[in-house]
């Protein structure tokens, strides 16, 4: 057995020597793992990890018919002479359920205008005197009739900004109007805001939860991490009252109120949570266990380790908050190994990356997050609307709208059709480029059933929807990522399985589903 | 003219005082349609010209649309060469993928759109042919190279317009189809 060699990349392994039996093995793809094991995956995205020397008996077609490697190979449909075609078919089928149907999720930016000015901002925030960045009643109700016209039998209504409590009153106008609308209708609706919840307060909060909405936010660590990079003015209010100063005040106070809110009205603690979401600055990366200590303090199940991206602000002050993305990879190790850990003490927290893959490489289904997803979701997966009516393929499209590039622009809802949207050119150039199957690289990778990028990212850094994987900063989060998780699969402790196998486990908050009755 | 620094003399140099840097390819190598798609890449930084160096090497130059210093002509020509290589792969991956690509793609966006509205079929014009068929693509061979005094059927209209109004022998043609 030959060990493999140090001076090749990561995941080769030494052919040297190898006499390659085209007709033994059915088709596959490979990548080496650490300690002389070789990871196969094959076309409808099953897995074996093996030992090198069993790698090599299979490559050579040198596998004894009476073996337990045999057996293996032929339950994981690697061999050539068992190929279970149907069985191939079906669980591409699975994996591709998206396919079927249309944008689920439409982000609603009703406003651009922010209260918090954040350092890597991907949303080019408007200050709160910009009232004509505001979404107006009317472009509202025009982008909830584009929504409700997709073939997706679930739609979630996100509202996004800028800060959408600024402009509170159209974020209940479309609640309204679009609840009322798909009484006939009959989509599974669910809504969903994304706030920095500093101009939260009792009567928002009381609506929000009477209309089921599910609230989001921005958390980036303990206090001091979160301040620097969150800015929340001092502000004295008419009444007198002082408000602001710190962002992570604001937001802790919130996500403990809104918790608590959740508790009252019965809803189970280990289901309804604030989800709050990190972007990883320079900063971040020595802080990976103080992050994670705050997460679970503050009763949140999933923390999800977002690399910061190059669009809106980040764009200028990307170079002081920006990192080699081998040091992110070594800060991701550290805090999952430190959330598994946590976990068999018994503290049920997720990391939602490792949530994400973990779904599609053990129990073969996709989740659909957009972004890691084959092809893409630009577009047939999701749509944004600007505040002023503009429909991007996605939220990145939208924000690099603001600094000027309209590659992603789909129309305007004032004259857009859905079949116009959904159909138009960038989309299916988008689908295109979004297909691992025609992209170098991604064809020949291991893990490629798992994986997926959005164009918007190659095209923001590389010029080019299409992307060069092997110079592309989310092909190597998301391939180190998943080499950091087939590690520990290879491994097979039976412990960390079980907390693996508990994050992939999807339990539906029926509760946020405006159709179906508390 | 002078070589950029790690680069084959043979095939890039560049003009830095002219802010320019030229590339030689070999067309057996990167395709045409490569070379299209990865200097496409680039108009947004610089002006790009393509010309024929030789029969079979293309020029690329490009011209920085902005000032640039030797290093930053490396740069764009090293983006090229990777950018390039992407393309020449890419278009080879996606002949071989074609029938899997196009298969998604239909039921991705086909499955997106959905069925079309009573208010879009009515607006639809359905007083034109759906779609024209010039080379007679769609016919049958027996309706395409029908012999002179055959019996007119249904398509007996359609066989002349798709051959140009002249009807042959199907021998005649078979030349022509093959090499088409």
């Amino acid at each position: 057995m030959t060990a493999p060699s140090s001076t090749l990349p990561a995941g080769a392994f030494p052919l040297g020597g190898l006499t390659t039996d085209a007709s033994f093995p059915a088709f596959f793809r490979y990548r080496a793992l650490p300690g002389d094991r070789v990871l196969l995956t094959n076309l409808e995205g099953n897995f074996l990890v093996l030992a090198a020397d069993e790698f090599r008996a299979f490559a050579s077609g040198q596998v004894d018919p009476g073996s337990e490697l045999y057996a293996r190979l032929r339950d994981g449909n690697f061999l050539r002479a068992h190929f279970d075609t149907e069985r191939a078919a079906e669980g591409l089928r699975r994996r591709k359920r998206f396919l079927g149907y249309g944008p689920n999720l439409h982000m609603l930016v009703v406003t651009l205008r922010c209260n918090e000015t954040c350092v890597y901002c991907h949303a080019s925030r408007a200050p709160m005197e910009a009232t004509h960045t505001d979404m107006s009643r009317e472009t509202a109700e025009r982008c909830v009739d584009l929504a409700l016209s997709s073939t997706s039998p679930g739609i979630t209504l996100e509202f996004q900004g800028g800060e959408p409590l600024v402009n509170f009153d159209v974020v209940k106008h479309v609640i309204e109007y679009a609840r009322e609308k798909n009484a006939t209708i009959g989509k599974a609706l669910e809504f969903t805001m994304v706030s920095n919840l500093a101009m939260m307060d009792e009567e928002k909060l009381a609506y929000l939860m009477a209309q089921r909405v599910q609230i989001c936010t921005s958390i980036d660590g303990p206090q001091g991490l979160h301040d620097k990079q969150r800015k929340l003015p001092a502000l004295k209010l008419a009444s007198g009252e002082k408000t602001g100063g710190s962002a992570w005040e604001a937001a802790v106070h919130w996500i403990r109120r809104i918790n608590e809110a959740y508790e009252q009205q019965g809803l189970d603690p280990t289901l309804y949570r604030v989800e709050a979401l990190l972007t990883t600055t320079r900063d971040t990366l020595p802080l990976w266990k103080e992050v994670v200590d705050q997460y679970v303090d503050l009763g949140c199940r999933a923390l999800f380790l977002r690399p910061i991206d190059p669009f809106g602000f980040a764009e200028r002050t990307g170079p002081r908050l920006e990192y080699p993305r081998a040091e992110y990879l070594e800060f991701y190790r550290r805090a999952v190994d430190y959330m598994i850990e946590l976990n068999l003490q018994g503290v049920q927290v997720l990391e939602r990356y490792a949530a994400i893959f973990l779904t599609k490489i053990l129990r073969g289904e996709d989740p659909n997050f957009l972004d890691i997803r084959s092809p893409s979701g630009a577009g047939i997966g999701a749509l944004a609307y600007n505040y002023d009516g503009g429909i991007f393929t996605c939220d990145e499209g939208r924000m690099l709208h603001e600094t000027g590039d309209d590659t992603f622009l789909l129309g305007h809802v004032s004259d857009a059709t859905y079949r116009g949207v959904v159909g138009h050119e960038t989309v299916r150039a988008l689908v295109l480029a979004g297909n691992l199957d025609a992209r170098p690289d991604c064809v020949n990778c291991a893990y490629q059933p798992y994986c997926g990028v959005a164009p918007s990212h190659s095209h923001k850094t590389q010029g080019t929807i299409f992307g060069r994987m092997r110079e592309s900063s989310v092909c190597a989060v998301h391939k180190g990522i998943q080499d950091y998780l087939f590690e520990k699969i290879a491994d097979a402790d039976p412990g960390v399985m079980e907390v693996f196998e508990r994050w992939t486990t999807i339990r539906p908050r029926e509760h946020f589903i405006q159709s179906v009755d508390p | 003219m002078g070589e950029v620094a790690g680069m084959p003399d043979a095939q890039v140099e560049a003009e830095v005082a002219e802010g320019r840097v030229t590339l030689v390819v070999d067309e057996s190598v990167y395709p045409l349609d490569a070379v299209y798609g990865a200097t496409y890449t680039f108009i947004d930084r610089c002006y790009v010209l393509l010309d024929r160096a030789a029969p079979t090497r293309l020029r690329i130059s490009l011209t920085p649309k902005h000032d640039a210093d030797a290093d930053a002509l490396r740069a764009y020509v090293g983006e090229l060469q990777n950018e390039l290589l992407s393309c020449a792969w890419r278009s080879q991956i996606v002949r071989e993928n074609r029938a899997v690509i196009e298969a998604v793609t239909l039921r991705a966006v086909s499955g997106a759109m959905g069925p079309p509205s009573l208010d879009e079929l009515e607006d639809f014009d359905f007083s034109e042919e759906p779609f024209e068929d010039p080379l007679g693509i769609g016919l049958s061979w027996e309706e395409k190279y029908k012999k002179k005094g055959a019996a007119d059927g249904p398509s007996a209209a359609a066989a002349p317009a798709a051959d140009g109004g002249e009807e042959r022998d199907a021998d005649d043609n078979r030349d022509e189809t093959e090499s088409a």
